[in-house]
């Protein structure tokens, strides 16, 4: 079934506002959702994205499927969220769990703002001084055999001078929709590192979008590793908001057959003396397609501000597609800002030097591909979270997954 | 082993060979000498089938099969190996990840027995340590930021590790200074055996001092047009090409 974007824009609204009112959203949650539009045809931030497999009609029902292949715990400490709702947590001393979530800034698509109006938000607050030495594996699952969504929103509170790791792990099964707001708030003298990992089956979606506030003078690293699904839509704005913050963004993408991956970043410095350097790296093959958007947005006031943003692309055939590009909006000189993005080939030469020492031809394509990204690989800094990375990219660069099947 | 008979290719759609004529026999070792552009490289990037290297006449047979047929790694895989004029920088593929690849591969392909990692391990650092190399040069990148007399010893190492039955060698005494030079030649005497043929590539006579070559070869203008034994190495030494060729040269 395929409808006009414009209709089905109306439709996703219609819905959205009668399942908010089915879970019991209200109040400004309530009239911001009434306010907002969905992506339609000229919609500009949607461009690249066809939200068109929603005609199926996932935001009629929640998720409620039975989860085939759970996570494994990557960590001692473990907060595991199914489809949408927070069912275990183990959780060390100085970390506590609430739902009085504060409101969170910079969300700006309709799926968030819907999100906004239905979620019961899982807390994680980590307490003043306190440095929490295991990271903390945030499980994010979801299964459906038919079309449906949930809506997980997760914010991590670093108080002044705490220190923390959190894995923000994401499983999907079947034709579930994860609609997920993650938020990380950071106080002065914080330093959280943050993984965002996200291996869901081709067959299901995400729309998903990161919060990256940095209220005081703290340092915010985070890996992001992805794979292209039926469709993933990942905005992430972070607000670099006080003199002395640092942030590092770093991330691997892939999409292999028919998967699709929007990547929307924006990064915006609105204070003067704050760093920001990020590092993104994709990889297509076969039909698929990767959006990266880049948007590095500096304040007249953010004087002293060191911004960078790469992004290198490699495209393993014909075919594959990946569309880059940095956006820039700076309103006063006195800045460093450097951005990069390419997008290329496997190496010929390259290729041929490994087959003339008897590697088939498809194991040296898998050989540079991992090449390609190692240095990100390299980089990331926890054992647990590398050793899940290196098979979970070995595997998407060895085989394209048929939609339909496969695990996180 | 290897059987080449008037052997047309063109590079990049430019005819470079022009009626190639070499056969190469088990335990022979040949020196194939040649002024620059003469199309020594592209012989051998033939015969280890790199793309736009296309064969267009004639053929090249190793252990009767014609190479044409096969992939570059079916080629690798049935024995054959060259160490590179110019050997590629990798960056992200570790040297040892890239020889366990190829290992794996070759070895299995022969039927030879599969070395475990602890195995492995130890060949590597053994090869490097005959051709002077730290064994700290197998956890970088494929000659990523290696010098130039590095990579050369890299490729020599690799060949140590692949025991290939014919080894082509393109000029890999260029850039080398003596001490360097004796550790390839050295590492290419250890591998000379009678099953094996080995065939080098070179501008210069300096390496066959070490080498010492069965049969000596010009290639001009995509041709051999003269061969010889050793001592014809040393003429070219002395008198240049050009009594040969037939043109003024300066190399
Ligand atoms: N990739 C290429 N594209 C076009 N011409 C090439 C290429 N490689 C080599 N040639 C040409 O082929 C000829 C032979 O080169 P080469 O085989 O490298 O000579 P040699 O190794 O004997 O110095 C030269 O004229 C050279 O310019
Ligand atoms: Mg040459």
């Amino acid at each position: 079934m395929t409808v006009s974007a414009n209709d089905l824009a109306l439709a996703l609204k219609t819905q959205a506002l009668a399942s908010a009112r089915r879970l019991g959203g209200e109040g400004d949650a309530l009239a911001a959702l009434e306010a907002t539009r969905f992506p339609e045809r000229k919609t500009e931030r949607w461009k690249y994205t066809s939200v068109q497999a929603l005609a199926d009609g996932h935001l009629n029902a929640v998720a409620a499927g039975d989860l085939r292949q759970p996570l494994p715990a990557l960590s001692e400490s473990v907060v595991t969220i199914n489809n949408g709702e927070l069912v275990t947590s183990s959780l060390p001393d100085g970390v506590t769990l609430h739902h009085n979530a504060p409101a969170v800034a910079g969300l700006e698509t309709p799926f968030a703002v819907y999100n906004s109006a239905v979620a019961r938000a899982v807390v994680l607050e980590v307490a003043a001084n306190t440095r929490i030495e295991q990271p903390i594996h945030v499980q994010i699952q979801a299964a459906s055999d038919a079309p449906a969504h949930c809506n997980p929103r997760v914010i991590v509170k670093l108080n002044n001078g705490a220190e923390a790791t959190v894995i923000e792990h994401y499983h999907g099964e079947g034709q579930a929709l994860t609609n997920a707001v993650t938020a990380l708030i950071t106080a002065d003298n914080a330093h959280l590192t943050h993984y965002r990992l996200q291996g869901e089956a081709a067959s299901t979606l995400h729309i998903g979008t990161l919060i990256i506030d940095q209220q005081g003078i703290s340092q915010v690293d985070s890996y992001q590793l992805m794979t292209g699904n039926r469709l993933r839509r990942n905005d992430v704005h972070a607000l670099v908001g006080k003199s002395g913050a640092e942030l590092t963004m770093k991330g691997i993408f892939v999409v292999r057959d028919k998967s699709h991956v929007d990547n929307q970043l924006c990064v915006e410095h609105r204070v003067p003396d704050c760093q920001s350097d990020q590092n993104f790296k994709g990889l297509a093959g076969e039909n698929g397609k990767a959006v990266f958007n880049g948007r590095i947005h500096i304040h007249e006031g953010a004087k002293g501000t060191n911004a960078e943003l790469s992004n290198k692309n490699l495209l393993l055939n014909v075919g594959a597609e990946i569309n880059t590009k940095p956006e820039l909006e700076i309103y006063n000189d006195d800045v460093k800002c450097a951005h990069g993005t390419t997008v290329g080939q496997l190496d010929a030469t390259q290729q041929f030097y490994l087959q003339s020492r008897g590697i088939p031809a498809a194991e040296a394509k898998r050989m540079l591909s991992l090449g390609f990204v190692n240095e990100l690989l390299m980089a990331l800094p926890h054992e647990t979270v590398a050793e899940w990375a290196r098979p979970w990219l070995e595997a998407e660069l060895t085989h394209a997954r048929p939609a339909g099947e496969g695990a996180a | 082993m290897l059987e080449i008979r008037d052997l047309h290719a063109t590079v990049a759609d430019k005819p470079i060979l022009k009626g190639l004529n070499l056969t190469v026999n088990p335990g022979e070792v040949h020196a194939i000498m040649g002024p620059n552009g003469s199309g020594k490289s592209t012989l051998a990037n033939v015969l280890a089938g790199r793309d736009n290297y296309e064969i267009t006449g004639g053929e090249a047979l190793f252990e009767g099969k014609s190479l044409a047929d096969m992939e570059p790694e079916e080629r690798a895989q049935a024995g054959l190996f060259l160490a590179f004029q110019y050997p590629v920088e990798i960056p992200g593929v570790s040297n040892m990840e890239f020889l366990k690849a190829a290992l794996e591969s070759v070895r299995g392909a022969q039927g030879k027995e599969e070395w475990d990692s602890v195995t492995l391990l130890r060949q590597a650092r053994a090869a490097c340590k005959q051709v002077n190399l730290d064994a700290s040069f197998l956890k970088r990148g494929v000659n990523e930021g290696f010098s130039g007399g590095e990579k050369k010893r890299n490729e020599i190492m690799q060949m140590l590790l692949m025991e290939p039955k014919l080894a082509l060698l393109d000029e890999t005494d260029s850039g080398l200074d003596i001490d360097a030079l004796q550790v390839v030649a050295k590492g290419v005497n250890s591998l000379r055996s009678p099953e094996r043929g080995i065939v080098l590539v070179t501008h210069y006579q300096r390496l066959l001092d070490y080498i010492v070559p069965d049969f000596v070869h010009v290639l001009s203008n995509g041709q051999i047009i003269k061969s010889g034994g050793k001592e014809l190495a040393l003429e070219l030494e002395q008198k240049g090409y050009g009594w040969l060729t037939g043109e003024e040269e300066s190399a």
